[in-house]
């Protein structure tokens, strides 16, 4: 299961991406300043997008999502009931674990953006895709939401899930780590490697490193136990 | 046209003269094709052919079964392409200074504030909607009655809560009514070649065309 990137470029007026790239099976981190491109590098690996130049293959991939920044454009539930039905979820679970049990006769719209969030990607979350691709996932949430979404991310085992965030605080465990800057895509390489390389790292990570404690990823965890070590 | 004052006028006596007759609706459309760069409005506005397709479709319906349906299409597409001509080429602010040069500066640019909110929202409405159009295809949802509802659902929400954040913003930051904005506007030649023949267009339009016979003879 993969998605070769070959000399695609996104262009947009005097704005151009280019990437070069093979996403594998696993959790990837793509990183950049606001306006740098992320979006459109998620649209156009969800295929939703057609590049200006260049070919995106992919192979393996049966069932794709992605999931946008902002969780309303998602909505097509008059209630929160119809709305886990329409993504094929159980709505009793979902509304449980996105803590919204009780308000299934409620609607989507009654929701504050941050409930939405947690409700929509509950719904993705709960179902297996080939390919998930995530853009902002953590903005809306508080400090709790994000670390839950970490955990659910880092336990995701199978597919290519691919994570597009300027986020500097809470991160789940990723084998890869990517960054855009100056209207490239850098693969930065592998965990525990990448961290080295890695421009856009958090301030708390550039000062474990400058202290020769690199840490084994970026979880919150494992930030702290390099914090901790001796 | 860059003159917004001009464009307008223009815009409101020819969408007059083609909802007047099949006369005003053929004179005004030649102008269209001679002064509105139609490849560039079509291009831009891309909803402008499904909407004269839908129009043309209601007036066969229309024909079909009480008659008038053709006459009714034909006036309502031109009408539609001169509102596709004023909608392309709409530059951030015109609004304001058109409110502001009718009206004054209390009712006059509030009148405008509210024209240029309203086409700000309408630019966001039409990116969001290619954004829901992505996000329901993505649940396996298709094109259809089903999907408008809930898109357009969405859009009005979405319309609300900007308009709400945008009153409460310049609450906070002391605006009541009115301003001290002294608009400023350009008049090519052109434009001004262009509202003379709109104002052609509108005189053939409402005379009877026997009465240039008779004028002629």
């Amino acid at each position: 299961m993969k998605i070769s990137l070959k000399g695609l470029q996104a262009v947009r007026g005097d704005w151009s991406l280019s990437v070069e790239g093979v996403f594998t099976e696993g959790i990837h981190l793509v990183s950049g300043d606001v306006g740098s491109g992320k979006s459109t590098l998620a649209l156009v690996l969800a295929g939703l997008l057609a590049p200006s130049s260049g070919t995106v293959e992919r192979e393996g991939i049966a069932s794709a999502m992605m999931v946008f920044q902002f969780p309303e454009f998602h909505i097509t539930g008059r209630d929160l009931e119809s709305e886990c039905r329409a993504w094929d979820v159980d709505p009793a679970n979902i509304l449980s674990a996105a803590g919204l049990a009780g308000r299934k006769t409620a609607s989507p719209h009654e929701l504050s953006r941050g409930e939405l969030k947690r409700l929509v990607l509950a719904c993705v979350l709960a179902r297996d895709y080939d390919l998930l691709v995530l853009d902002e996932p953590f903005s809306s949430l508080d400090c709790t939401e994000k670390e839950r979404l970490c955990s659910s991310l880092s336990g995701r085992r199978k597919g290519i899930t691919i994570i597009f965030t300027h986020e500097q605080a809470c991160f789940p465990r990723v084998h890869r780590i990517w960054e855009i800057s100056g209207g490239m895509l850098h693969d930065r390489g592998r965990l525990p490697s990448a961290i080295g390389r890695w421009d856009h790292a958090p301030a708390v990570v550039k000062n474990l490193i400058a202290q020769g404690k690199v840490p084994e990823n970026i979880s919150q965890a494992d930030l702290l136990e390099a914090a901790c070590r001796t | 046209m860059q003159d917004i004052r001009l464009r307008a006028g223009a815009a409101a006596l020819l969408s007059l003269a083609a909802f007047t007759s099949i006369t005003g609706a053929a004179v005004v459309f030649i102008w269209w094709l001679i002064f509105s760069r139609p490849l560039l409005v079509l291009t831009k506005m891309r909803m402008v052919i499904p909407a004269i397709v839908l129009i043309a479709f209601f007036g066969l319906v229309l024909e079909l079964t009480g008659g008038g349906g053709i006459s009714y299409s034909l006036r309502m597409i031109v009408i539609i392409l001169i509102g596709a001509w004023v909608y392309a080429g709409y530059r951030q602010g015109e609004f304001l200074k058109l409110g502001t040069w009718l009206f004054g500066r209390k009712t006059g640019f509030d009148l405008g504030l509210v024209a240029e909110m309203g086409m700000q929202s309408l630019e966001m409405m039409v990116s969001d909607f290619s954004t829901i159009r992505q996000a329901q295809e993505l649940k396996g949802k298709h094109v259809g009655l089903r999907s408008i509802v809930p898109a357009g659902s969405i859009l009005i929400h979405g319309a609300l809560r900007r308009a709400d954040e945008t009153a409460e913003l310049m609450a906070m930051r002391g605006y009541t009514n009115g301003g001290s904005y002294c608009p400023v506007f350009e008049t090519p030649v052109r434009d001004v070649i262009a509202g003379i023949a709109a104002l052609c267009m509108g005189i053939i339009a409402f005379i009877p065309v026997s009465e240039f016979f008779i004028l002629y003879h």
